[in-house]
């Protein structure tokens, strides 16, 4: 039997940290993916610029550089705004970033680029006769994009949406940097402490592999619900 | 007739795309059960024309009144754009088109496509919508075809499914943007049959076509477009007969 010399539970804990952690900051990414998307394909000028800009700096800053960024960064923002209230009002309002959000909003972030441009490709990829036949039957642009563009977008995001969150379930590893334990760091601890590092590295490998399968799973069945009249595969 | 409104009436419509002018002023009257064919080369402006009517492209200037409402205007940086989008999402409800590619939504069945609209535009209970959708499409010989989706069908099954979705809206006016001219020949005539009896029974219908059969059976009015402007118009008798102008002889006459 597998001995954890007692790291067991906070082993499971890490891991549950991970899966909330990756969870909670694919959705954050989903969201700001749509509406980069869509600030990208908008013809309002600033919309567009703020939205590049964006991506431009997410993706090409290193993922560890912008984590410590924003955790460090965020924080001395916040005292400054707090400082400012406090010698306005008197009102000590002083708040300690939290570890964990500030872990969520950055890789929400960070994926939240990647995601914007595959829902960029996704959306150009709808056959433009489609949102026409929308139009023409008095759709508002709001139905148009409920019933239509985001359902056959959704067939051509998938794979990418897939892939992305693949990429950041692992990222979330990083998040040690900040001082969350996570299932990594607990491991990398444990593996000090007893010189034992396979025994708890194995099994945390084991864990990501296994999250990765059941996700592969759930993508394979959403995306066989939105392939559905496209025909073949 | 002078007290029900006139389903469609189009006033001098001028569109440009960059430095050309592809319509030069266009006008047009479609009264209760008026079959009006648009004939013409391509690159005449036809199509343009007909999707100006329900604002696929927007005219840069001339009046478009739907059912005695008139669609207000104004002009934007983008140029000349509709001042209330709630109303052109009303006037186009009003017009179903019929599309040259058909348009079905290819990730809904037929039926699907079918109820589609009056439920999420006209707001129609399910269940009479699904009803009144197996009637459309009995109509068109496509009973059997009321839950595969668009891929499984042939082009022409589709393109009838595509005027039973037309239908199912009660139009004012129907508009027809080529809707044989991607078919393969031994299809067009089943697509050609519904659109007759369409007409026979006194819809009011806009047809861009190609098909001079057609034009010459079922048209109330004629028009020939050539270059963004109406050469010539009339009945049938005597634009497609008796054509006066040089230009639509030659256009007429068989290629070979």
């Amino acid at each position: 039997m597998l001995d954890l010399h007692g790291y067991g539970p906070r082993l499971l804990e890490g891991a549950g940290v991970t899966l909330q952690l990756a969870v909670l900051s694919l959705i954050l990414a989903l969201a700001l993916g749509l509406l980069t998307a869509s600030a990208k394909m908008s013809r309002n000028w600033l919309l567009h610029k703020v939205a590049t800009l964006y991506t431009t700096v997410i993706r090409g800053v290193p993922d560890l550089v912008l984590m410590l960024l924003l955790f460090f960064g965020g924080q001395m923002a916040l005292n400054i705004v707090t400082d400012a209230i406090y010698d306005r009002t008197g009102l000590d309002w002083y708040v300690n970033l939290n570890a964990f959000a500030a872990g969520v909003v950055t890789i929400g972030f960070i994926f939240g680029a990647y995601m914007g441009e595959t829902f960029r490709g996704a959306f150009m990829a709808v056959e433009h006769g489609q949102i026409e036949a929308g139009k023409a039957y008095g759709m508002t642009p709001w139905l148009v994009f409920r019933r239509i563009r985001f359902p056959q977008m959704m067939r051509h995001a998938l794979p990418g949406i897939s892939n992305n969150w693949m990429v950041l379930l692992k990222t979330t590893a990083l998040v040690s940097v900040i001082g969350l334990s996570d299932m990594v760091r607990v491991a990398a601890e444990a593996s000090r402490a007893t010189h034992e590092p396979f025994t708890f590295l194995i099994p945390v490998a084991a864990v990501y592999l296994l999250i990765a399968s059941v996700s592969e799973w759930m993508f394979a069945r959403l995306q066989k619900r939105y392939n559905v009249g496209f025909g073949g595969h | 007739m002078a007290d029900t409104p006139i389903p469609l009436e189009v006033r001098n419509i001028k569109k440009r795309f960059g430095d050309t002018e592809v319509l030069k002023g266009l006008s047009l009257e479609a009264r209760k059960g008026d079959v009006i064919t648009l004939i013409g080369a391509s690159g005449s402006g036809k199509s343009t024309f007909l999707r100006c009517m329900n604002l696929l492209e927007q005219p840069d200037e001339g009046d478009l009144i739907v059912h005695g409402e008139e669609i207000r205007f104004k002009q934007t940086k983008h140029g000349r754009e509709p001042a209330d989008w709630k109303q052109v999402v009303r006037m186009r409800a009003k017009l179903s088109m019929v599309f040259q590619s058909f348009n079905l939504w290819s990730h809904m069945t037929l039926l699907e496509n079918v109820i589609e609209a009056p439920i999420h535009v006209l707001g129609k209970p399910k269940k009479e919508a699904i009803e009144h959708a197996r009637a459309l499409l009995e109509r068109v010989g496509l009973t059997a075809r009321a839950d595969a989706y668009p891929a499984q069908m042939s082009g022409g099954q589709q393109q009838r499914g595509a005027i039973a979705r037309a239908l199912a809206m009660d139009p004012e006016v129907m508009l027809f943007d080529e809707p044989t001219s991607a078919l393969d020949p031994e299809l067009v005539g089943d697509v050609l049959k519904v659109m007759r009896d369409l007409a026979v029974e006194g819809r009011t219908m806009v047809v861009v076509t190609h098909e001079m059969g057609f034009a010459r059976d079922v048209s109330s009015q004629v028009i020939y477009l050539h270059q963004g402007l109406v050469e010539e118009a009339g009945p049938p008798q005597d634009v497609l007969v008796n054509p006066a102008s040089p230009r639509l002889k030659q256009f007429l006459a068989p290629k070979y």
